[in-house]
């Protein structure tokens, strides 16, 4: 145990290293990452070996000591950024805080903490056991709530009517892996057959054109025509309700959206939960952060699909046609109306060139489309997929490239293990 | 700092005893991958670190032919010290991963009555107990190190590398064993005591993930997944490990692999394989011309291992796969 020296920049440091540390194991465990109960005490020698100036070694270090097994990686994966920027939080971490006093949004001091720079005390003693060594000021109930405001981002607390009060992250994650699978899908989507043709492509002999020309015995060069592969249109539902939000990466799921919007030519994108709105021109903004804020975009309430659907169809009416795919990010826990539901997925899917369902549930190996809603939408839907990562995009590409809309695909038929 | 022969060795510092790599830093560590030949990234390079410096064992999981074996050989190679390598098996017990004793020597000795059957009660690191007739044929004259014991037991400037090699195949008796090896670095023999190491083994465990291993494994060790490489790593790879091989044939066949990998295969190719197939395109392409078809034909029992697979890669499939390659 040490003495919380008020004014020792050093200390108020290593303390919020500490925090961050403790809070991060909990956080991992909390996704059934068996973090072992040691595993805060060789994650802090981890970092004193490593430094904690660049973040890849510190992820490095973190996951070598945190993780065992490649489905923990992804989790890690998924909660790491959280971490540091709660770690990294107030711009400059490594330099004396300009106020290095207790502020309300940080972590507490660790009561009982290792040694983190020596490493000496091997007795076993866990700064991260649940025993509650670690205690927040200010009585927030949510960590999430209680992380530091980021400097390289912008945080959105909004106030939705059934969901609780929720902070999104709201910082475009610039992720290449990410985009390359958002670009092949929009390939794959663009290649699909019956899909947009333009002038420009030299896939093909353009018949109807060389005919419209010819006139008079004069010989034309053959005109050709080919797929633009940026005319891709597509209509994006993304859910964001409780259920989804505490499954999907948030990060991922708005650089997702954010890129499909800015790099697909015509989408259009709707958030919903018990309501709908279009975001569009806001999450297709680089500070979708500040664009979500202007837009209201509400997030955290339960999931009325069925609900959005009708208000789409009747809000929006153009917004699907023959030649649209529907793109729906949910999990399909519906609490509205399955019929209503059922009514308007037949729509959408009379309505437009096809249907995915991306579902953050379907990961697992173990997931099953048993849920109402899920059951329900499941008919009018051409491929129902996983959505927790980029390789899933990846996959969700490379069956469309295989199979087109109409063959077999799905999450049933994703090779991976 | 840093170097073989320096650091480590220092018997004052209870620190280096307890983890004798504990002087190695990044730069040292990199310029010992960067003499064997081994093209590690960042994670690979920074978790080796934390394995070496702190002590603990890395439990190393990755595909088939991802070069986790290798880690270990090349540390031992770069760090001029002993590999202890033990093979796992299914079926793989105590005595033939700990010790034996040589119950002929034993036999011998007793019948030539140069030792007696009495423990050694601990105090097997003589081996003796001083007066001739009371020898007891429970020492350590008697006894046969298997890899776990001589790993402890080594005697080098720095202390050997042991080398656990997919012990997903063990059965999970011998995890529970490992356990108090991975610990505490010791070993409790009945009739001798506890052999402790002065100086723990660096351990490296490499898993296929054939099944899971226990928790209780998993919690002692720093773990590092080696994901299947990216395109530019696997030429990189390629190109280090088969210089004789032309630098734009390299490119290709590294893109051939990466397209087959997209391939739903049995078997996807790892490292390993690429790096055969790069030797064996080698030796076929004397004039250099690239990358042909025919030659992809050909040597493909090189890369895919499984009949299903080099069935279903079929022509058409070689030359799309070919004509990619040569495009990018």
């Amino acid at each position: 145990m040490f003495e919380n020296e008020e004014g020792t920049d050093l200390e108020a440091a290593r303390e919020r290293t500490l925090g961050a540390l403790v809070s991060f194991s909990r956080a991992l465990r909390r996704e059934g990452v068996s973090v072992p109960a040691d595993g805060s005490l060789v994650a802090a020698r981890a970092l004193a070996t490593v430094g904690l100036s660049d973040r890849e070694r510190v992820r490095a270090a973190l996951k070598a000591a945190l993780v065992a097994g490649p489905d923990e990686e992804d989790v890690f994966e998924r909660l790491f950024p959280s971490f540091w920027r709660q770690f990294a939080g107030e711009g400059d971490f490594w330099t004396p805080p300009a106020q290095d006093g207790p502020d309300a949004g940080e972590p507490a001091p660790v009561e009982a903490a290792p040694e983190s720079g020596g490493g000496e005390d091997t007795n076993g003693s866990d700064a991260g056991r649940d025993g509650g060594t670690v205690a927040r000021r200010g009585g927030s109930t949510s960590e999430t709530e209680s992380a530091d405001p980021v400097s390289d981002g912008t945080s959105a607390a909004v106030y939705s009517p059934v969901g609780s009060t929720e902070r999104v992250d709201a910082i475009g994650r610039e992720d290449a892996t990410l985009e390359r699978s958002i670009d092949r899908l929009g390939r794959a989507l663009a290649r699909l057959r019956g899909r947009q043709v333009t002038q420009s492509g030299d896939e093909r002999p353009d018949v109807r054109r060389a005919l419209r020309r010819a006139g008079g015995g004069v010989p034309l060069p053959l005109p050709t025509a080919g797929r633009d592969e940026r005319a891709v249109r597509a209509l994006v539902l993304a859910d964001v309700s409780r259920s989804v939000l505490d499954t999907v990466d948030r990060p991922f799921l708005l650089a997702a959206l954010g890129h499909m919007t800015r790099e697909w030519r015509e989408v259009r994108t709707f958030l919903f939960d018990t309501d709908v709105r279009e975001v569009t021109r806001a999450i297709g903004s680089r500070d979708a952060g500040t664009a979500l804020e202007r837009a209201e975009a509400e997030w955290g309430g339960g999931t009325r699909i069925g609900e959005a659907i009708a208000a789409i169809r009747r809000a929006h009416p153009g917004a699907v046609d023959r030649d649209t795919v529907v793109l729906v990010a949910s999990d399909g826990l519906e609490v509205g109306d399955v019929a209503e539901l059922e009514e308007g997925m037949a729509w959408l899917s009379g309505a437009s060139a096809g249907v995915l369902w991306l579902n953050p549930l379907a990961g697992s190996p173990e997931y099953e489309p048993t849920c109402r809603g899920m059951a329900a939408a499941l008919p009018y839907v051409d491929g129902l997929f996983a959505f927790a990562g980029p390789g899933d995009v990846r996959e969700v590409a490379r069956q469309l490239e295989r199979q087109g809309l109409s063959g077999s695909i799905g999450y049933e038929y994703d090779p991976r293990p | 700092m840093g170097t073989d022969d320096d650091g480590g060795d220092d018997p004052g510092s209870a620190a280096a005893a307890a983890a004798p790599f504990a002087d190695v830093d990044e730069e040292r560590l990199r310029e010992v991958f960067e003499a064997e030949s081994y093209v590690a990234d960042d994670e690979i390079v920074t978790t080796v670190l934390l394995a070496l410096r702190l002590g603990k064992p890395l439990l190393i999981e990755g595909e088939p032919g991802s070069g986790k074996t290798e880690l270990g050989k090349v540390l031992a190679g770069g760090f001029s010290t002993d590999l202890v390598r033990l093979q796992c098996y299914e079926g793989l017990a105590a005595e033939n991963t700990l010790y034996e004793w040589n119950y002929t020597k034993q036999l011998l000795a007793v019948q030539a009555g140069e030792g007696g059957v009495e423990d050694g009660g601990g105090s097997g690191e003589a081996g003796a107990d001083g007066d001739g007739d009371e020898r007891s044929v429970f020492d350590r004259d008697y006894l046969l190190e298997r890899p776990l014991l001589e790993a402890l037991s080594g005697d080098g400037d720095r202390p050997p590398i042991l080398l656990i090699d997919e012990v997903d195949r063990a059965d999970e008796e011998f995890e529970a064993l490992l356990l108090e090896v991975l610990s505490d670095f010791q070993v409790s023999i009945p009739e001798l005591g506890t052999v402790s190491a002065d100086r723990p083994p660096v351990v490296i465990v490499t898993s296929n993930r054939t099944r899971g291993l226990s928790d209780a494994l998993k919690r002692r060790c720093l773990y590092l997944h080696i994901d299947p490489p990216s395109f530019e790593k696997e030429r990189a790879i390629v190109e280090r490990k088969v210089p004789e091989l032309d630098a734009a044939v390299a490119a290709e066949l590294c893109g051939v692999v990466a397209r087959l990998r997209e391939e739903p295969l049995l078997k996807q190719p790892g490292v390993a394989e690429t790096l055969d197939w790069a030797r064996a395109v080698r030796e076929l392409d004397g004039e250099g011309e690239g990358l042909e078809p025919a030659t992809v034909r050909n040597t493909l029992g090189c890369l895919l291992k499984e009949a299903e697979d080099v069935e279903r890669v079929d022509d058409d499939l070689i030359e799309r796969v070919v004509a990619d390659a040569t495009a990018e």
